[in-house]
């Protein structure tokens, strides 16, 4: 080949590649939701003499463009192969695998974070709680905790943390549950537990707080394949998770309201399950603030500040409790919560993963 | 906009391209116009109007100085063009540092004006400083506005340079050819850039904004920084230089070149002469030797080294760690001028370790926010204020970023640049490069992408200056 027909082969390459990327990023359907990432991608801006004179029209032009790229998984896909096997980076966009498992690579510990959320938490127990009411804390451990160490990753000093939460928030009888965890305990692809590994959890909470639980539990698989949280964030081509869920005659026979969109909804939503989180069809996900009412049991309630976390660990304690009320102060400011429930002499625990302490900026 | 950016690669460039070839010759020029207002506008909506008026600026000067060139009132207009031309670079950049340092100095609070600086006005206000200096001297105006205002907004160069001085271009913006080869050759010079760019320093760029957050300082944490520094802005720069003047070539163009390997120099004084080498130049050209350089004995040569470099440091922001810098390189240029240089020659080993290590410092200075971190950063690198060290990060990021560091450091270096040319000049090799380029670059344009599609904007460090 001449010199000067390789130039045109190779020019000719690269205007294919540019202009034929030109023309899929005109014509190619936009997607409508990025599932991997669980968010909406940007939407084309609308074109103005205003949006253009401040900037704004091509701010959001070049978020739309990235977010609407034709093959935005593939691409992704490529940029996580290329980082892990040719530069041996060792976490990609903060997220590592090790052992089949994802996981962020929690580091460093927030000082302030904590004390900002134990605050939060305080100021609850100032407004609402008297000494009717004993308080408990449980910190659970992210996947981090648990994988760090052996793949060489950077993890925070958790018994630290735990430890810290604990003086931060005095009040409350600290009730201690890593020692329960282990790897195994939580799904590969998402940075939740799974419920059917936590049972053991359940219990110690319960005994805990001296109220005892049936063990009746019947375990149930889906069918559909779950890709969680961290499988998009991860863009590598990893094998799923399953979902089990347990129920007992209390999940069966208890009712639970959603004060937010006030109706009645299932303990397990299988619908959800279908949906764009799976992780969604325990209590329906984020949420925030559900009664379940268990009238199988009399007089015994308890109130749960929790996370995510808690959708999977409350169906478990329902048989323990007349009454468990889930709140979740990052969707609802405490200072409304009076409207909605009393504390009466009701247990309250607080029960909150490293992920959302660490990042505590979220709690109201 | 930005080169790495899916709306400058899939939306701006094919279309301007194609607009650009599709056109007859006498369109081609407004074509590049067009596009580089757009290219600026893209970014910087709210300044595209003070580009506009440089380049008229530059116009009606050019025309004047070059109308009574030799004659007094082209001086007086030479002269008048430059202080406006500054006074803009001046109240756009340098505004806050003079009032908060007049503010500091006399205890008075002359509120700061805080204009928003627009991008590339360094560069481009050099570019018309070097356009009528060149007219004053002897050069032909240019008569023709629009390859004038070319010569000032052109797209791949207007942000972060090359400075291209106006006599390098003039006759290349009137009767330039284009050829397969030339294109072709531009491509993968672009192509190499981007990949500089977002491959190696953006990713270096997360090790250096890891130091910059940690709570965790070590000593060996200080030195990743400075190499991962060093090697970015390098990356970053010489990354933005060769798809300007790759872009360029495509257009036709030939820019001068702006970085020759500076990490294997042997003195601060060749460094300089590797790294921003039309800054270097345009210093040299329009204030060095105006100044008298080394004519008029030591004394005024060593001033106008100092001189020199005071305002390289300020050219490049408007921060006291800017000024440290330069004046560092000041007293090193001079030192090596009067007799280090000939000692440095002894020892090729020792030169270039030398070289590095003030290289690596001088960065540390010119990364800083400010004078105080900057005086910090460089103490954290020899354990100043107990810090230990080894800490859990740095070794971390050794081994997170060890390959990125090796390919940045291994592609400083003319190693791959010559392995491709050996390969090349063999008959076999020649073909293999040949038959494979198009499939290699094209992977690199695709793994680029996929950078650009997971990632967020990068912007160029350059961009600021």
């Amino acid at each position: 080949m001449n010199t000067k027909k390789s130039a045109c082969v190779f020019c000719m390459t690269f205007l294919l590649l540019s202009g034929g990327g030109f023309l899929l990023c005109l014509f190619q359907p936009e997607a409508e939701y990025l599932y991997s990432e669980r968010r909406l991608p940007a939407p084309a801006p609308v074109l103005s003499a205003d949006a253009v004179k401040s900037g704004r029209f091509m701010k959001d032009f070049d978020a739309y463009a990235v977010d609407a790229f034709p093959f935005r998984e593939n691409f992704r896909r490529i940029k996580a192969v290329t980082a892990g096997k040719i530069f041996a980076r060792r976490d990609n966009n903060g997220v590592y695998v090790a052992d089949g498992y994802i996981s962020s690579m929690e580091y460093p510990m927030n000082e302030e974070s904590l004390e900002y959320a134990a605050e939060r938490f305080r100021y609850v127990c100032r407004k609402y709680l008297t000494d009717k009411n004993k308080v408990y804390l449980s910190v659970i451990p992210d996947k981090n905790c648990f994988l760090a160490e052996e793949s060489g990753h950077l993890s925070m000093d958790y018994a630290e943390f735990e430890r810290q939460m604990a003086a931060k928030l005095d009040a409350a009888e600290y009730i201690p549950v890593s020692d329960l965890l282990e790897l195994e305990d939580y799904y590969k692809t998402d940075p939740h537990w799974r419920q059917e590994k936590i049972t053991d959890v359940a219990e110690r909470l319960a005994q805990s707080m001296n109220t005892e639980l049936s063990r009746d539990y019947k375990s149930h698989t889906l069918e559909q394949d779950f890709y969680g949280a961290y499988y998009g964030q991860a863009a590598l081509p990893l094998a799923p998770d399953e979902i089990q869920y347990m129920t007992t005659e209390a999940t069966d026979s208890c009712t639970v309201y959603d004060w937010q969109n006030r109706k009645e909804i299932p303990v397990y939503d299988l619908k959800k399950a279908a949906g764009r989180d799976p992780y969604e069809m325990f209590l329906s996900g984020s949420l925030s603030l559900v009664t379940i009412k268990n009238p199988a049991k009399a007089d015994k309630s308890l109130v749960i500040f929790r996370d995510s976390f808690g959708s999977g660990i409350a169906p478990l304690l329902v048989s323990g409790y007349s009454q468990i009320t889930l709140v979740d102060i990052r969707y609802i400011h405490p200072d409304y919560l009076g409207q909605f429930m009393e504390f009466g002499d009701s247990d309250v625990l607080f029960l909150y993963s490293t992920l959302v302490l660490n990042h505590s900026d979220t709690i109201r | 906009m930005l080169f790495s950016s899916i709306t400058f690669l899939y939306y701006f460039l094919p279309l301007t391209v194609v607009l650009y070839f599709a056109l007859p010759r006498r369109f081609k020029n407004t074509v590049l116009l067009a596009a580089s207002l757009v290219f600026y506008g893209w970014g910087e909506p709210g300044h595209v109007w003070l580009l506009v008026l440089s380049a008229v600026l530059g116009y009606v000067s050019g025309r004047l100085v070059g109308k009574y060139q030799k004659q007094r009132a082209g001086k007086i207009f030479f002269t008048a063009s430059v202080i406006v031309s500054l006074s803009v670079l001046l109240y756009y950049k340098y505004a806050d540092f003079f009032l908060e340092n007049y503010n500091a100095l006399s205890a008075a609070d002359v509120p700061l004006l805080h204009p928003a600086l627009p991008v590339g006005i360094s560069f481009y206000t050099f570019q018309l400083i070097s356009y009528t200096a060149d007219v004053y001297r002897g050069e032909k105006e240019q008569k023709n506005i629009i390859q004038l205002a070319v010569y000032v907004t052109m797209f791949p160069q207007l942000v972060a340079g090359p400075v291209v001085r106006y006599s390098d271009i003039a006759a290349q913006l009137d009767g330039r050819k284009h050829s397969w080869q030339k294109a072709a050759a531009g491509i993968r010079r672009f192509v190499t850039g981007l990949a500089k760019k977002v491959l190696i320093a953006d990713q270096l760029g997360e090790l250096c904004s890891a130091y910059t957050g940690s709570d965790e300082k070590s000593v060996l944490f200080g030195w990743l920084y400075a190499i991962a520094f060093a090697l970015q802005i390098y990356f970053d720069f010489s990354g933005y230089s060769d798809m300007a003047i790759g872009l360029c070539r495509v257009f036709g163009f030939h820019l001068p070149e702006n970085f020759q390997y500076p990490f294997i120099s042997a003195s601060i004084t060749e460094f300089w002469r590797r790294w921003h080498i039309s800054l270097g130049r345009w210093f040299r050209d329009y204030v060095y030797i105006p100044l008298g350089g080394n004519r008029r004995g030591r004394g005024r040569q060593l001033l106008n080294i100092l001189v020199v470099w005071t305002l390289t440091g300020f050219w490049h922001g408007a921060a006291w760690n800017f000024i440290l810098w330069g004046l560092l390189f000041a007293v090193l240029l001079a030192a090596e001028k009067f007799w280090l240089l000939k000692k440095l020659e002894k020892s090729r080993i020792f030169s270039r370790i030398y070289t590095l290590f003030f290289v690596l410092l001088s960065f540390v200075v010119f990364s800083a926010e400010n004078a105080g971190q900057a005086v910090r950063n460089l103490g954290g690198l020899f354990g100043a204020g107990g810090i230990p060290l080894v800490s859990d990060e740095a070794v971390y990021s050794l081994q997170s970023f060890g390959t990125v560091l090796l390919a940045g450091v291994i592609g400083a270096t003319p190693a791959v640049h010559v392995l491709a040319e050996k390969l090349s000049e063999s008959p076999k090799g020649g073909i293999l490069i040949k038959s494979f380029a198009p499939f290699v670059f094209a992977a690199l344009a695709l793994v680029v992408t996929a950078y650009l599609v997971d990632g967020s904007f990068q912007p160029f460090l350059y961009f600021r200056f």
